[in-house]
């Protein structure tokens, strides 16, 4: 890709690029806690049916996915096995933390064995607030990055600084 | 009866690969690491097997990944903040958590729910046990590789779910039980609309029937599977359906039952005498419908009056200990309170269903094939939340 | 169990005798559960002594303290011959009084009321049949089939208790539970490893003097909804204000 490192794609090529991307997400399911279940209503039910979203669930591996949905509560023992799913998939790479406990911690703020967020291991791009977030609001997670996705501009993502963590 | 047959060819299958363990010029024993992120372990379970060839020795499960601390957070929570705590135990059943910490607090402060309270608690109970056990039909089926199950148990769910959130608000996590009663009465016509949800509920069983236990895969996997005999049950604590399908007659609801209406209507504990992986799954599946049963049955005789009870304002249970279990959707949930007069728990014990349920494990997968490891698991239907709390 | 089975016949006579002593004492005031205390009457003569108290919470439950030397034998016996084979739980208990309080210091919990609470005694304080010591194991035990239960309680001085994992293989998990969150030594336990946390996890969370650090980086924020309704708002100022002075 000799354009993305000269850092110019043309817009349409970029156009047309982020929305073949935006509509063919590989979603891995790193169901944890209570919102597993609403993820798993959101994938498996046929009253919200994630797959019009053009958003593919139950890849074999992580290293198939695009995207990781972190639904629920991750505790410290935990952490490092998230730190290593998330090493292990491809670039580029989408994290959606679903629910309180993923985003900060939630009803367990004060806990001694739970991460305060899994923001804390791995970047995340949407955040979707509930406990546990209706798999509605899952879905609207998933609209919004999608149109991050397609405002997206391949070549900055690429040649950036690679995103660190501390 | 079967059992003992059984019994007696798990005896000699794991002896047989003690034997080869020790003989030195066998194949090398290997490690399997099963999880923690296994589709087969229902969240984040991970078991160490160890094999013989295809036969498992030794399984250990690690277990953590899902501890959040309840007991201890219980401590530094007012009686109302627990409430929205336990909520998130079994988070498939949500209502059922609260029930008998509740009941446990109203014991310690000497305060009895109205009538009305009680019988709506008990159908709110009954319906989080059908949005949990539904989950487990079609899973169960969807861990021996039919996935159209879990398309059907997903579907219905959802009408059991709206009728919870019709009342409670909640979809999952309803926080509605109450010291000294419920937070709001029923919704006009919410009566009707559940009596044809757990019409749908019965459906959704019939097709169970057609589609799991009829079918020749699943009872060649399940048959004789996993065989827990009753004396080992009792020691380990099972409980739930798990005891049940060993032949145990023990149902809290009937024979425990404190503050809940089983008393006044007209149902029946099923039992298995198999105690193997099917049996497991078909007492739950009798369950189910007649968790639907109970559900009409007291929808027809709910009394009318007040459902909270006279509860001072700022919460305060006396001193002393208290101990509850109710028959969740999982097993027998009971909470260990101990109360210094404050406003929240000094420490608060959680007998939850699956910890000692899954406490067999270890037994329970040895000698067992590497594909039974998924159908046990599977049929002995435990939640992480409850597991490690 | 056949080790129950030896038990039993030497429980009989000599401390029949002590045991009525001890029962004597026990005097219920209004009305008298006779069921339960028939029940602890025949766990009393089947251990002999062994028995330090009993209470019994009328229409309620039953709770009994054993001596910790003879912990084992009294679930042997409550199997045996009392026939309570169904293994309920087992888990500890840390009576200190927390030395952090209940952790709820912000200014609304203050106008509650609650700043009482915060100040700690050392004094140790057991609950129901009594204890001697900052940590007792507490287990509860069932009969399947005249529906009674029995609460056992044991104190541990020295931090050490004989394990159950022999009469009932289901106390495995449990006691490894109470050795990870209390630090409790279960004598005969086959393997006590970490159940619960990462294995470099350091102290014993479920003690009383184990800090919850969030609570302590950052305060807790106290009950939000006592926000003051828009014609209201005076009374709730004035009680945070006193709360500060």
């Amino acid at each position: 890709m000799g354009l993305v490192e000269s850092g110019k794609i043309p817009k349409p090529l970029t156009y047309l690029l982020n929305l073949s991307r935006r509509y063919s997400l590989w979603m891995y399911q790193w169901g944890l806690a209570c919102c597993a279940l609403e993820m798993a209503s959101a994938m498996v039910s046929p009253r919200y049916d994630i797959m019009r979203l053009g958003v593919i669930p139950f890849p074999a591996s992580p290293r198939q996915a695009d995207l990781v949905c972190i639904s629920g509560t991750v505790t410290d023992k935990m952490a490092p096995a998230v730190l290593r799913l998330w090493e292990q998939m491809p670039d580029p790479k989408y994290v959606i933390s679903m629910g309180s406990c993923a985003n900060c911690g939630g009803p367990y703020w004060d806990s001694y064995s739970v991460t305060k967020g899994v923001d804390q291991i791995i970047p995340v791009d949407v955040y979707v607030p509930g406990c546990p977030p209706r798999p509605e609001a899952l879905l609207e997670g998933i609209v919004l990055l999608q149109e991050k996705i397609q405002n997206e501009d391949m070549a900055t993502r690429w040649t950036g600084d690679p995103i660190v963590v501390s | 009866m079967a059992i003992t047959e059984r019994d007696q060819l798990n005896y000699i299958a794991t002896q047989a690969a003690d034997a080869r363990v020790n003989v030195e010029l066998e194949t090398e024993g290997m490690t399997i690491n099963i999880g923690p992120q296994h589709p087969a372990t229902h969240g984040t379970l991970r078991i160490v097997a160890r094999l013989d060839g295809e036969q498992v020795i030794s399984a250990d499960p690690v277990m953590g990944y899902m501890h959040r601390g309840y007991e201890k957070l219980t401590e530094v929570r007012s009686y109302p903040q627990v409430t929205t705590l336990i909520n998130r135990i079994d988070w498939v059943g949500s209502f059922a958590n609260e029930v008998p910490f509740i009941l446990a607090a109203e014991q310690l402060m000497d305060i009895e729910a109205p009538e009305r309270a009680r019988y709506i608690r008990t159908v709110l109970f009954e319906l989080s046990r059908i949005a949990n056990i539904i989950l487990f039909l079609g899973d169960m089926a969807v861990q021996l590789g039919a996935i159209t199950p879990a398309f059907f148990a997903f579907r219905d769910r959802e009408f059991v779910l709206n009728q919870i959130e019709a009342v409670t608000g909640g979809r999952f996590h309803p926080n509605f039980d109450r010291i000294g009663g419920l937070k709001d009465d029923l919704p006009a016509g919410w009566i009707k609309e559940t009596k044809q949800a757990m019409d749908k509920v019965r459906t959704f069983c019939d097709q169970m029937d057609d589609l799991v236990v009829g079918n020749e895969i699943f009872l060649q996997r399940c048959v004789g599977i996993g065989v827990i005999p009753p004396s080992v049950a009792l020691e380990y604590g099972l409980s739930g359906a798990n005891l049940r399908s060993s032949g145990v007659d023990w149902d809290l609801r009937r024979d425990e039952n404190i503050g809940l209406a089983y008393d006044e209507i007209d149902w029946k504990v099923w039992t298995h005498d198999d105690g193997d992986s099917f049996a497991r799954y078909w007492v739950r599946l009798q369950e189910t419908r007649e968790a639907a049963n109970i559900v009409d049955q007291l929808l027809d005789n709910i009394p009318g009056g007040p459902i909270m009870a006279k509860v001072p304002r700022i919460i305060k249970v006396p001193e002393g200990e208290a101990y509850v279990r109710t028959e969740n959707p999982l097993g027998e949930m009971g909470y260990y309170i101990v109360s210094r007069g404050d406003t929240g728990p000094f420490r608060v014990k959680i007998r939850s269903a699956s910890f000692s349920n899954m406490s067999i494990t270890s037994w329970i997968l040895r000698g067992v094939y590497v594909p039974d490891i998924i159908t046990i698991l599977a049929s002995m239907y435990f939640i992480l939340g409850d597991l490690d709390r | 169990m056949s080790s129950a089975e030896n038990e039993t016949p030497q429980a009989d006579g000599a401390e029949e005798a002590a045991a009525g002593a001890e029962e004597a004492e026990e005097v219920e005031e209004a009305p008298v559960d006779e069921a339960r205390e028939a029940l602890v009457e025949r766990f009393r003569s089947e251990m002999g002594e062994g028995v330090i108290e009993h209470h019994i919470e009328v229409g309620r439950d039953t709770w009994v303290r054993v001596e910790n030397g003879s912990w084992r034998h009294a679930a042997e016996v409550a199997k045996g011959a009392m026939g309570m084979d169904y293994f309920d739980f087992l888990s500890a208990m840390d009576w200190m009084e927390s030395p952090y309080g209940r952790s709820e210091d912000s200014s609304v919990d203050l106008a509650l009321g609650r700043a009482e609470a915060a100040e700690v005694s050392d004094e140790i304080v057991t609950g129901y049949a009594g204890g001697d010591s900052r940590f007792q194991v507490f287990a509860r035990l069932s009969n399947l089939v005249n529906h009674t239960s029995l609460t056992l309680k044991v104190d541990l001085p020295d931090l050490t208790v004989a394990s159950w994992v022999e009469v009932f293989a289901g106390a495995a998990w449990h006691e490894r539970e109470a050795w990870e969150m209390f630090g409790l030594n279960f004598e005969g336990h086959p393997s006590l490893r970490a159940l619960y946390l990462p294995t470099d996890f350091e102290g014993h969370p479920l003690r009383k003097d184990f800090p919850l650090l969030a609570r302590h980086v950052k305060p807790w924020p106290g009950i939000v909804d006592v926000e003051p309704m828009p014609g209201e708002d005076e009374p709730k100022e004035e009680a945070t204000a006193e709360a500060g002075a």
